[in-house]
């Protein structure tokens, strides 16, 4: 039987709030030291009271788990430390019954090594369908344009295999075999595996690693137009099946490049803006709004059904892939004094470790979040403040139990400590005896009441995630003001990216005779005139305001 | 029902009435229904719906017989009933009356109805010229939404002008006196928009389903208007429930309402009164209240209730109820706005589910006793005028104190936390 998409709106996702979380990192419901989705199951009354409305799981499927779960050996079970298929269909209704949409993802590049279309593959003889189903050589000379990804861990995209006698072509880790989407029947078998899903009523997938399906020589083999007919299949397959699903791609690309996966609103509905993520966190330490405004004037139109998927932070390390040489540099001393917190090209980091722990530094970015033209991400536990461990190798730092409690394990799990699939973060400024949900509950002035405050306040205003942007070009660099329209609609917000008070002197002439209302307190300002609009910020503080037609 | 029958089936009169065992009142109003359309319109072109939940005293036999020669244009549905609708007596007397209001407006956009008056089978005295009234202006001009104008006597409906209309009309800017009334007209158009919207048959929000339907039109930007009828009584039935549950009821269905609709409602600024048709007429005085009864019984809240009271209302609040507590009868007075910060603290409790809607709800019975002891103490025998000028200040009062509403909605202080 089909199960219906949760959402009435086909185009939910512009009014989303995502919440990025993992399974095993969630709650443990039966205490075997790994969350899973009876744990997790527990704790959607949580989630609905933050306030948001979709949860986008990391992969939970079966997995030797080299890769955290991105090392798919099975598409269509869950994984035996998560629960099993019901205790997921389980969860899927009661999420729906709450209003709220998930998204699963769906690694589509590549398989596990263990995956039995591999085993399968690479003991049939060349040139067979089922040897097809991945990429091989008898030379590791091929493709020489492509880059690599993990620098830290792999010298080249391919690897021999002793079985098959030939090497076979690898974007990621050796023991994740990039799929061959240059046989049909690859192609066929992900789609059934999508329809597995979508039957049982799931409202979409993360399509990871989107920009290395297929290769070509004499290319970087990234972003393809052969790739983007793939997606344009995927996505021509799902719109003929089902309706209101979503596809959300991940393409660390220039935007230029990202842009093409939107396609001509016929292939992704959703994918990253890479590019701003570490912009914004650029734009706080030199405390000037130009890396912002810079990526935000190269960033293109979408079509109408499409829409930017914004965050902070997520599962992987902050990267700095998309930026130049003496951007990452700076980055680097900016974020990452200590070496241990650099991973490939990035920092290994959560949000409040990276802000320094300030409070005002998180509400700013997080501010920015919520107003800039997109649907937000919160990555889990960065609505506490949660800490990390970069002494845990890979990402696996940004990884730890979510941190519910003060008690034993952070209250994640009961099992012996020594049990947890990992130590929970035990600092004595981001540990879980310092910051946890329990004790942010029971605090009026909370981080998490805060960012339930900024979510329910977000929702009232679908302009945010809707309208277009306009950047305003006061004289005094460290203020980043500007307009987001929608209809009738108007909201300005003005964003101090200073550590001191700053004044600036806006151009809102074209808005005579509006009035701003500040929208957390709904207090209303002078009305805007012909002279320049003048506003105070302290420390980095933002305004947001709606504009209000004066009343007669 | 194919699409070439249902253009042949028009019937663009409907009148349903939703029924539960009301043998009591049934057959006069079904009369009433029988000579208001013979008397004004074409009986060939109306059909009377009867959404019954299973009447175990004969109301649909009453019905039809009460009909007459016109019971060929009755059309009778069902709407299930569930055990759990008996058990909580609802304000106006008709158990899972959302799944019967529902079964109407089905019935309606089956025959093509282009107006659908629902009318209230508990109310007595449904004059002859009252079924025109509500359905004229949808068919004459144009109105999506009709909401009858009762008159009341100063003491009566003091729920609906002490919270419901002045909260009704600060949140969503339009001045309609009675916005939970159990009679209405809609239009074809407005059928459809009602049938689109989701979840407002079931559950919780049955109970407020009138609400419901007034603010569902206001969003949608319908055309409403407001017929006077003078006055009508309805029946008290023997389970009609005590005075804090229909608060928990009413109230709740208003709170809930603007959970719900916070994107349209605070957007809204001002007010605006829509056209009435008809000219309000006074109702009698009704019969008296005993006001240091109220008084005590606001005292009595005061001392039991107070710390309830405390995690929903601010300290100045506090004080002030205090004062009042204290304050003998000549000088027992609530100032406007503090009443209109009261309601929307409460609001604000609902959405934060600081307690149990229910006890929060009921908890502030005690509070609306005393506004109502201080009402009436200042009404006096005042004319039904300076009635009406009374809850004109109170109203604008709370259209005064909408930010205040606003802002805390959006930035709980959460001082009690």
């Amino acid at each position: 039987m089909t199960i219906a998409g949760s959402a009435r709106d086909a185009h939910w996702y512009k009014d989303a709030i995502i919440y990025e979380l993992h399974v095993k990192a969630f709650f443990d419901g039966n205490n075997d030291g790994i969350g899973d989705f009876a744990g997790l199951l527990q704790k959607l009354d949580y989630l609905q009271e933050l306030g948001v409305t979709c949860l986008w799981l990391l992969p939970f499927f079966p997995s030797p788990l080299r890769d955290d779960g991105y090392d798919i050996a099975d598409y269509r079970n869950v994984h035996p430390g998560y629960g099993t298929l019901e205790d997921f269909r389980t969860f899927l209704k009661a999420a729906h019954d709450r209003g709220m949409q998930v998204v699963i993802e769906l690694v589509v590049n590549h398989t596990s090594d263990q995956h039995a279309w591999f085993q399968r593959a690479r003991k049939a003889p060349p040139g067979s369908p089922e040897r097809e189903f991945y990429v091989w050589s008898d030379s590791d000379q091929r493709y020489r344009d492509a880059r690599t990804i993990f620098v830290d861990a792999e010298r080249s995209n391919w690897t021999w295999d002793p079985d098959a006698h030939a090497y076979y072509w690898h974007r990621f880790f050796s023991h994740q075999p990039d799929l061959n989407y240059d046989n049909p029947a690859v192609l066929a078998e992900i789609e059934k595996v999508m329809d597995f899903w979508l039957d049982m009523g799931v409202d979409g997938f993360r399509l990871d690693a989107v920009p290395y399906l297929v290769e070509r020589e004499g290319t970087n083999c990234e972003n393809l137009p052969e790739t983007h007919e793939v997606i344009r299949r995927i996505r021509a397959h799902i719109d003929g099946r089902y309706g209101g699903r979503m596809l959300l791609a991940e393409a660390n690309q220039p935007p230029s490049d990202v842009r093409a996966y939107f396609g001509d609103g016929d292939e992704c509905h959703m994918a990253f803006h890479f590019p701003l993520m570490p912009r914004i966190f650029m734009a706080l330490h030199l405390e000037d709004r130009s890396p912002i405004t810079d990526i935000m004037a190269r960033t293109p139109d979408l079509p109408d059904s499409c829409q930017w998927a914004l965050f902070l932070r997520n599962h992987d390390e902050l990267t700095l892939e998309m930026m130049t040489d003496e951007e990452r540099d700076y980055m680097y001393l900016a974020y990452s004094a200590d070496p241990q917190a650099r991973l490939n090209v990035g920092i290994r980091r959560r949000l409040a470790p990276l802000m320094g722990n300030s409070r005002r530094r998180i509400e700013l970015l997080t501010s920015l979040l919520f107003s800039f033209p997109g649907t937000p991400i919160i990555y889990y536990g960065d609505e506490i403040g949660m800490g990390d461990n970069v002494y845990l190798g890979d990402r696996n730092g940004v990884r730890t139990p979510m941190q519910w409690t003060g008690d034993r394990n952070a209250g994640f799990s009961r099992a012996h400590p020594a049990r947890l699939y990992s130590p929970v973060v035990m600092d004595p400024v981001n540990g879980y005896q310092a910051v946890n949900v329990e004790a942010q509950e029971g605090d009026p002035a909370s981080l998490l009441h805060w960012m339930k405050n900024m979510i329910s306040l977000r929702k009232l205003f679908r302009v945010l995630g809707r309208g277009s942007i306009e950047f305003l070009q006061p004289a005094n660099g460290k203020v980043l003001p500007y307009l987001r329209r929608d209809g009738d609609d108007i909201i300005l917000c003005v964003a101090n990216l200073s550590r001191f008070t700053q004044p600036a002197e806006l151009d809102l002439s074209a808005l005579n005779g509006y009035v701003p209302v500040e929208m957390l307190g709904y207090t209303e300002f002078p009305p805007i005139g012909t002279l320049p609009y003048f506003l105070t910020l302290g420390p980095y503080a933002f305004y947001w305001f709606e504009l209000q037609r004066a009343r007669r | 029902m194919p699409d070439a029958d249902r253009a042949a089936a028009v019937a663009p009169i409907v009148v349903g009435i939703g029924t539960y065992n009301n043998a009591g009142t049934i057959a006069a109003i079904a009369r009433a229904v029988r000579d208001g359309l013979c008397r004004d319109f074409s009986v060939r072109d109306s059909r009377i719906v009867l959404a019954d939940g299973g009447s175990t005293d004969g109301t649909p036999d009453l019905v039809r017989e009460a009909l007459g020669d016109a019971a060929g244009r009755l059309v009778q549905v069902g709407y299930p009933l569930h055990p759990v609708d008996l058990f909580d007596a609802p304000y106006h007397g008709l158990p899972g009356r959302g799944r019967a209001l529902a079964a109407i407006l089905g019935a309606a956009r089956e025959l093509g109805a282009q107006v659908c008056t629902v009318l209230d089978a508990n109310a007595e005295g449904l004059a002859p010229g009252w079924l025109a009234a509500l359905i004229r202006p949808v068919l004459d001009d144009a109105f999506d939404f009709v909401a009858p104008y009762y008159a009341r006597a100063p003491h009566e409906g003091a729920l609906t002008r002490s919270i419901v209309y002045p909260v009704f009309r600060a949140l969503y800017g339009v001045r309609i006196r009675q916005p939970m009334a159990g009679d209405f007209s809609c239009s074809g158009r407005l059928v459809e928009h009602f049938l689109g919207q989701e979840g407002w048959q079931d559950g919780a929000r049955a109970v407020g389903v009138d609400i419901w339907t007034t603010t569902a039109a206001v969003c949608g930007g319908f055309r409403l208007c407001e017929v006077a009828l003078g006055a009508r009584r309805h029946e008290t039935r023997g389970d009609a429930p005590d005075l804090s549950m229909t608060i928990v009821q009413v109230v709740g269905a208003l709170f809930a309402g603007a959970e719900r609709r916070a994107e349209f409602w605070q957007r809204v600024r001002g007010s605006s009164a829509v056209p009435v048709f008809g000219q309000p007429t006074e109702a009698g005085d009704g019969s008296p209240i005993e006001i240091g009864r109220l008084i005590e019984a606001f005292r009595l809240g005061h001392r039991e209730l107070r710390d309830v009271w405390a995690a929903v209302l601010p300290p100045a609040t506090g004080v002030a109820l205090n004062r009042l507590a204290q304050a003998d009868r000549p000088s027992f007075a609530m100032d406007d706005d503090l009443w209109a910060r009261i309601i929307y603290d409460f609001a604000i409790g609902h959405r934060l589910r600081v307690l149990p809607a229910d006890h929060l709800l009921r908890a502030l019975t005690p509070l609306y006793l005393g506004w109502l002891a201080a009402f009436l103490e200042q009404a006096g025998t005042a004319g039904a005028a300076a009635v009406e000028e009374r809850i004109e200040r109170l109203s604008l009062a709370f259209e005064r104190q909408k930010p205040y509403l606003i802002s805390r909605w959006r930035w709980p202080e959460r001082f009690n936390a």
